[in-house]
């Protein structure tokens, strides 16, 4: 890679490595986007009942998926941050869970576009929907912690917290629509998919989407970490800059 | 380049931390652990309260017999009651958007009526929903119903979709790929 070009082997630094990687995985992602959109638009079936309009699946349920994902990340590194009190686990908690309501977000999204022709509604007040709009709330009250806390320390601890407290609403969101009545169809993916609820075909594509769609999270998060990194040393730099 | 900077300095996560870990040292240590079993009793208590609370007073809707069986939601009270369309009961009424119909016991995921299953008279004014009257759909009806007339007076109409997928040729191998019937969905 040109980063690395002309130097000496041994002084390759790990910065450069993850410059590298971020590089790499930009590239894989945009391949792995454009044969996903393939796949779901020439390749997948039509399916017999809805139509067209199931193809939003291939993106509504890896998004909604990834988010879970990132908000995982971001309770195991509020852990990490309440116990080791380092940056850097800060860093990954903040990352995942910008990420994660960025997924969430999309999830909602996709979700009422694909209920309006399907539900005849928008939106429904229903256990699924309710579920993941409040998970929508915790993780931006976690963004938005960080802003008005008294002290960058503070923010860091009181939103650490959240990010723990707040992933207990993803296993109700994950169950909830077996728990109550939902209007919402059952999960076809995890522990409690049901057998044959998707066609072969279909869920070699929601799987192809959804490593597609890990490969976005997985480049989202290196360049949001690597973002923080330059923030904080900016930060640092403005405080050394004042106090001399 | 701007990334040798970075390497070569003592890493700046680490002055931070320093400070950061100085400043808080005779807090937080002592209260760390108090503070994760704090974390996480209010964790379990917030889940628990979410499923406690939950169903008890939140019923998404009701099945036909559900609300046959139940003289209590006849009062005229607003409530959502599901089921499927009853072969051969839609009526129309000429040149308007008036409709008549009939909902009885569907099972999740199977299509059409539960065999014998009771009917429930339902009425509604407006454009229905694109997959009402596909035997895959389960129908929400939200309205009151209407003792007088002994009908359900529909305001409202939800579909809900089977939680499973598959193409018109999966489901019917005698149907050849591109027919017609491949869009019967509209979409």
């Amino acid at each position: 890679m040109a980063a690395t070009a002309g130097r000496p082997a041994g002084k390759v630094s790990w910065q450069n490595a993850v410059r590298d990687l971020r590089l790499w995985l930009l590239l894989l992602t945009a391949v792995l986007t454009l044969v996903n959109g393939y796949l779901i638009f020439m390749v997948a079936p039509t399916d017999a009942v809805l139509g067209h309009v199931q193809r939003i699946f291939y993106i509504h349920v890896p998004v909604s998926i990834l988010s879970f994902l990132g908000f995982l990340v971001c309770a195991l590194a509020g852990i990490g941050y309440l116990i080791r009190r380092t940056e850097r686990w800060d860093r990954v908690a903040h990352a995942s869970a910008e990420v994660g309501v960025v997924f969430v977000t999309l999830a909602l999204v996709t979700g009422m576009i694909w209920a309006r022709p399907v539900w005849n509604a928008w939106w429904q007040w229903e256990p699924r929907l309710t579920t993941t709009l409040i998970l929508w709330f915790i993780y931006v009250a976690y963004l938005m912690i960080r802003q008005y806390a008294p002290t960058p320390q503070q923010g860091r601890t009181w939103s650490a917290v959240v990010g723990i407290i707040g992933f207990v609403d993803v296993p109700i969101v994950y169950y909830s629509v077996q728990w109550w009545q939902s209007i919402h169809p059952r999960q076809v993916i995890g522990p409690e998919a049901a057998e044959g609820s998707l066609e072969p075909i279909m869920a070699q594509i929601l799987v192809f989407s959804l490593i597609a769609t890990l490969a976005l999270f997985a480049y989202l998060m290196l360049e949001r970490v690597g973002l923080r990194g330059i923030e904080d040393r900016l930060s640092q730099l403005r405080r050394e800059g004042n106090t001399n | 380049m701007q990334s040798d900077n970075y390497t070569n300095r003592p890493s700046d996560a680490a002055i931070l931390l320093d400070t950061d870990a100085e400043e808080e040292r005779s807090g937080w240590r002592s209260n760390r652990t108090r503070l994760i079993i704090l974390v996480g009793v209010i964790a379990l208590a917030v889940t628990y309260m979410v499923y406690a609370a939950f169903p008890g007073n939140t019923q998404y809707f009701v099945s036909v017999s559900e609300f046959l069986d139940d003289p209590k939601l006849h009062d005229g009270q607003t409530l959502r009651v599901a089921g499927a369309l009853a072969p051969d009961t839609f009526r129309r009424e000429d040149g308007s958007a008036s409709s008549r119909f009939a909902l009885g016991d569907k099972e999740l995921d199977v299509p059409g009526l539960i065999p014998g299953s009771r009917v429930m008279e339902a009425s509604y004014v407006g454009v229905l929903p694109d997959l009402f009257f596909n035997p895959h759909s389960e129908i929400i009806l939200e309205g009151s119903y209407d003792a007088e007339n002994a009908v359900f007076t529909t305001d409202n109409i939800l579909v809900k979709c089977p939680s499973k997928y598959q193409s018109l040729q999966a489901e019917n191998p005698d149907v050849a790929p591109g027919a017609a019937g491949a869009t019967q969905g509209g979409y």
